[in-house]
């Protein structure tokens, strides 16, 4: 009689077991090397009733939710609570001093036919005021911001 | 922040080859300096950015894409120095002063008024 109540046991065990899944360091494992696998670095997993936390510092918020993805891709993942975190980014500065860009940004906006929009440059960033068509408007901006600027404070109005 | 604002943007910017650095803008916005392999793919950057800020005016942004060397913007360029004509930058690299001239017609207006900081394209 008792061996065959132990083997009802292990039997419910086991079948236990296996609804469970895998355990949560087996999940970690297999999320940490699926990271390994889609080239995210930098990334640490936990697993926890199913549940991973994903701690780190990371260059760039893309790669944050690369990592997310990846790990909510592994099979016996419930859920991830991301509490990856973006590096401090290094302060842009400005390609050339104010003078020059202020000279150098005028000369491309009225190449780009937006010579009703004026700028002024103080410590790299630039005020632009005045008015540019509809037409060119999205133009004009992206000629300001690929002038090597480091800041904008965008007053242009929008004609028709 | 605005890296998460802008989080799609960056996405797409890495989906379609563009290569970027990010860094913080006077006033803290966000700067990304990057190169696009072509121009529809700086043009979807640019689509994406309207979409999320609405005609710019949020200014948490500073978008600077210029084209790679694929996308036949590129080669080699000069950048323009105080007291530089077209000629004087020719000799630099054993050409006419009117091949740069002709290279860079859509830039240059006159070939006499060339400013320091204007970058030519050496052909």
């Amino acid at each position: 009689m008792k061996p065959r109540v132990l083997t009802v046991l292990i039997l419910a065990l086991a079948v236990f077991m296996n609804a469970c899944g895998k355990s949560d360091k087996d999940l970690a494992k297999a999320a940490t090397d699926k990271l390994t696998a889609d080239k995210v670095t930098g990334v640490t997993v936990a697993v926890n009733g199913g549940v991973a936390t994903l701690t780190g510092e990371v260059a760039d918020v893309t790669v944050k939710s690369n990592a997310e993805a990846s790990v909510k891709s592994v099979e016996g993942i419930k859920s991830v609570t991301n509490n990856v975190t973006t590096k401090p980014l290094p302060v842009a500065t400005p390609a050339a001093p104010d003078p020059l860009l202020t000279g150098k940004i005028t000369e491309d906006l009225k190449k780009a036919g937006c010579s009703t929009a004026s700028v002024s440059v103080v410590g790299g960033k630039v005020t632009v005021t005045g008015e540019a068509p509809s037409a060119v408007y999205a133009k004009c901006i992206q000629t300001i911001q690929q002038s090597g600027i480091a800041g904008v404070d965008n007053q242009l109005k929008k004609g028709r | 922040m605005s890296q998460e604002k802008y989080k799609s943007l960056l996405e797409l910017a890495t989906q379609n080859g563009t290569t970027y650095d990010l860094g913080e803008g006077a006033g803290g916005g966000l700067v990304v300096t990057g190169t696009a392999p072509s121009e529809e793919a700086r043009q979807a950057l640019w689509n994406e950015y309207n979409r999320l800020d609405p005609d710019f005016k949020s200014n948490d942004l500073i978008l600077n894409i210029g084209l790679g060397d694929a996308a036949g913007g590129g080669g080699h360029t000069y950048t323009v120095e105080s007291g530089d004509n077209l000629s004087k930058i020719g000799k630099q690299y054993g050409l006419q002063w009117k091949s740069i001239w002709d290279a860079n017609r859509d830039i240059l207006d006159d070939p006499d008024k060339i400013y320091p900081g204007q970058e030519l394209k050496i052909p």
